[in-house]
């Protein structure tokens, strides 16, 4: 991750260094934002957007586990207001293309490693039924594997509320995936 | 054995999504990218994108913040106009003249009259309807001209048991008159 120095030499205003903090973080942050969001320019457009509101926040940011908070939080908030005007536009159907490549990557032995677009479909289609809520607890617990303190941490909901929302998410996509696997 | 076949697919297929970390393709443009928004913002941000930040920066979402502005905005408009809204007010109250109960009650009504014909017209000679006379200046105003009045009624009064002192007056007035050149 980076280094406290790095952050530091940044807090002066050095732009050069800055890229280096934005060459490490970009992974961690793209990675969250393409899971919550499932699609792949949003993410990068969250990416922008945090680095930015990073860059900021520098001055208050003083140790390397704080930065890291810092980003998650920052980009899962942007993620989670994105979701909240997005749950509108919300579509309800049913997608046998999608569901028959889940199937045949249940059906490979071992583990597949998925490409973007197959990643994207198959997160939408799990959680397109859940709420902003549950799609980012699901997300932060179960891909990024959080722990539920550091949940509470990055949203700023309550543990109850963080295993709650676990809890039917959980249950939403394995009813999901009794009912068209 | 429903049930654990269920966790057994919910497990496989988080698992998977879980090892697939998604590629981030060109990260040299989003870098740049990032790069050319600071620099742009560097420039281009005031002291009041700074100010707005150091007090909101404690709100994380972005409609919360936006609508905490909104409501600081329209809180500092409503205040500013009912300040101007006062000063009006004032300004126009010092326009005119106080008479508090005890002096309204002790002056006479012809004295009040001359009082408040003193003040208009005092008031239709300061330019752009500025008032420079105080209260005192008035009453000090006031008073030579009832001194001067009561002089003039004693100056009529001894002309009135003295003819000769009336005419020969009147003889030196009208000397005085065809002295002074024709305008």
């Amino acid at each position: 991750m980076v280094e406290k120095e790095l952050i530091e030499e940044c807090r002066n205003g050095d732009l050069h260094n800055f890229r280096k903090v934005v060459e490490k973080s970009t992974p961690l942050i793209f990675t969250v934002a393409f899971r919550i969001l499932g699609d792949e320019d949003a993410a990068r457009d969250i990416v922008q957007d945090t680095m930015v509101v990073i860059w900021q926040k520098l001055g208050k940011i003083r140790t390397a586990e704080s930065y890291k908070k810092w980003v998650y939080r920052i980009a899962v908030n942007k993620c989670y207001d994105q979701l909240r005007r997005k749950k509108k536009q919300k579509e309800n159907r049913y997608d046998d293309q999608g569901w028959a490549v889940i199937a045949n990557h249940l059906a490979e032995y071992g583990i597949t490693e998925l490409e973007n677009k197959e990643n994207a479909m198959i997160i939408n289609l799990l959680t397109n039924q859940l709420s902003p809520r549950q799609k980012t607890v699901f997300v932060l617990s179960e891909l990024e594997g959080m722990e539920a303190a550091e949940i509470v941490n990055i949203t700023g909901m309550a543990k109850s509320v963080v295993k709650a929302n676990l809890y039917y998410a959980r249950k939403n996509i394995g009813s999901l995936l009794q009912k068209y696997l | 054995m429903k049930m654990t076949e269920e966790n057994e697919r919910y497990e496989r297929i988080v698992n998977i999504l879980r090892n697939s970390r998604p590629d981030l393709i060109k990260p040299d443009e989003i870098e740049n990218e990032i790069i050319g928004r600071i620099q742009r913002k560097k420039i281009m941000n005031g002291r009041i994108p700074d100010f707005i930040e150091a007090i909101f920066s404690w709100v994380y979402i972005g409609w919360v913040r936006r609508s905490l502005i909104g409501i600081s905005v329209v809180l500092i408009l409503i205040f500013v106009y009912q300040q101007a809204f006062i000063f009006r007010q004032v300004k126009e109250i010092s326009k005119q003249i106080v008479i508090t109960g005890n002096e309204s009650s002790a002056v006479s009504s012809p004295v009040l009259d001359k009082r408040l014909t003193l003040y208009k017209m005092s008031s239709r000679i300061s330019p752009a309807g500025e008032i420079r006379i105080s209260e005192s200046q008035l009453e000090d105003l006031l008073d030579s001209y009832n001194e001067l009045q009561v002089k003039y009624k004693d100056l009529m009064r001894i002309l009135e048991e003295n003819p000769d002192l009336k005419k020969s007056i009147e003889k030196k007035l009208k000397e005085e008159k065809n002295d002074k050149p024709e305008i």
